[in-house]
């Protein structure tokens, strides 16, 4: 199983770079993960996201759909890519610690 | 904001009005099973039925009504046609250009039935040239399969010039029409064409579940299935006559009458004014794209002989990415991905970045429809580049 190391923490991922460990997942491991799409400091934009994405992850045990993220959380799907140069599904997903979205994101 | 529908060479949507009326209309009075007994309404459905063979027939200048056959979709009309032609040791030639109701069937007859199989590019402008067909021709050729047009890049192909080589060495040309049928003419006659396959939802403007071939006077078809027809019932071979031949069971009525309403609108409204429509818009919406920095299109340079359908990417950016923006950002509906014709894609080099965007014009789409997608795109581009810069 490939690991990455981050900020002195070593991660189990797969071979996108996702968690293989979700509930491991809490602020500092995003931090981390941000880091590798790019992003040095986490806003309160990425937080919203992130955490949108979390909630919705733990509630229904997948990724919501684009459409829904942007409308719940106001976002137009432009900013997010500002936000997760990767995407919705392959940055945003990968910061929220979720496992790698086969659709819907 | 309503959404702005530009994926018709998936599907027509909305259908005319006239659809949905004569569909409803015609199941609640008429749901019965068509030629299978003598009563008045049984009647009246297979007369339904007939009345759109005809219906078809004359649209395609077709002569013979019982050789109009009807199937679910072009897929499975294509595959009645070259499951019924080929056999081993037959050779088949096909072009790049084709959607996967040509190539799988090919593919399948290829791996497991002995047919073998040749597939002639496309030239730099998306067309197939007759010469470079007649070039693959063998002793062994039997069949010729290809499209009236892309579904992918919207090329109208040479068909009667194809189809005269394909007479002059007794080839059997087998046409998939199903981008241009309600869209632009086809006469089956004039264009040399031995079989045509069409499908029901596109541009004839009819719902999903129906389409068919027309198969010309003199070519024989084997038929690949077996099962009831509703005449002749304790002969235990299927029928040999058409368009029994080869339909197979309980028709779709609801299919054919919504057909026959679509065929019935396309006739009011005029096939050529539809295609100026429609044209007219592409011109449109190729002008705008070309203009904005960043955007590639792909076998667009002449719009001459083409339809409603393009393709574009925006460099850099994944086409499944600007899909789903101008979906959500936008509301524009549109097709990406590698369209169920992967050797379009492979030709042009778009394989490797998962295909492009298509956007497929309808004759319900307005100027404002156009105007709202360029801008749409030029938006997305102009992000995609400052987030690059």
């Amino acid at each position: 199983m490939p690991t990455i190391e981050l900020n002195g923490r070593t991660y189990a991922v797969d071979e996108n770079g996702f968690l293989e460990e979700p509930l491991i997942w809490n602020d500092d491991v995003a931090a981390d993960l941000a880091t590798t799409e790019g992003i040095t400091a986490m806003t309160d934009e990425h937080w919203i996201l992130v955490r949108y994405l979390r909630d919705y992850y733990l509630k229904f045990g997948i990724a919501p759909m684009v459409r829904k993220l942007c409308k719940e959380t106001g976002f137009k799907l432009a900013r997010v890519y500002d936000l997760f140069p990767s995407g919705p599904a392959n940055g945003a997903c990968k910061v929220a610690g979720l496992p790698k979205p086969t659709g819907c994101v | 904001m309503c959404m702005i529908y530009l994926d018709n060479a998936a599907t027509s949507f909305p259908k005319p009005e006239d659809t949905y009326v004569f569909m409803d209309q015609f199941y609640r009075t008429h749901g019965v099973n068509p030629g299978r007994s003598g009563y008045d309404l049984c009647m009246e459905t297979g007369q339904l039925v007939d009345d759109t063979r005809k219906l078809l027939t004359r649209f395609f200048n077709g002569t013979d009504p019982d050789r109009l056959i009807f199937a679910y979709n072009s897929t499975d009309a294509l595959n009645l046609a070259l499951f019924g032609m080929l056999s081993a040791g037959d050779h088949a030639i096909t072009t790049t250009v084709e959607h996967n109701a040509v190539l799988r069937p090919l593919y399948h007859l290829a791996t497991h039935q002995g047919v073998e199989v040749d597939h002639v590019p496309f030239d730099a402008q998306g067309f197939v040239d007759p010469d470079a067909v007649a070039a693959r021709f063998r002793p062994t050729t039997r069949v010729v399969a290809i499209n009236h047009a892309s579904n992918v890049i919207g090329t109208v192909q040479p068909i009667e010039e194809i189809g005269r080589r394909c007479h002059d060495r007794g080839i059997r040309l087998v046409v998939d029409a199903s981008q241009t049928a309600g869209k632009i003419p086809i006469d089956v006659q004039a264009m040399n064409v031995d079989v045509l396959a069409f499908t029901g939802h596109k541009s004839l403007m009819g719902p999903t579940g129906i389409g068919g071939l027309y198969v010309q006077e003199g070519v024989d078809i084997r038929h690949t299935r077996a099962g009831g027809t509703g005449v002749r019932s304790a002969q235990k071979s299927h029928l040999d006559e058409y368009p029994w031949r080869l339909e197979y069971g309980t028709p779709n009525i609801m299919g054919i009458a919504g057909v026959n309403a679509g065929l019935q609108w396309i006739e009011k409204t005029g096939l050529a004014a539809i295609e100026a429509h429609e044209m007219r818009l592409l011109r449109q919406l190729v002008e705008g794209l070309r203009e904005i920095s960043g955007v590639s299109l792909y076998c667009q340079d002449d719009l001459s002989n083409h339809i409603g359908v393009m393709i574009f990417n925006i460099d850099g950016f994944e086409a499944g990415n600007t899909g789903t923006m101008l979906d959500v950002d936008h509301n524009i509906a549109c097709r990406t991905g590698l369209h169920c014709a992967p050797r379009v894609h492979e030709q042009l080099g778009l394989d490797k970045l998962h295909g492009a965007v298509r956007f497929g014009i309808g004759p319900f789409n307005t100027d404002e429809h156009i105007t709202t997608a360029i801008d749409a795109v030029r938006e997305i581009a102009a992000a995609h580049a400052k987030r690059t810069r």
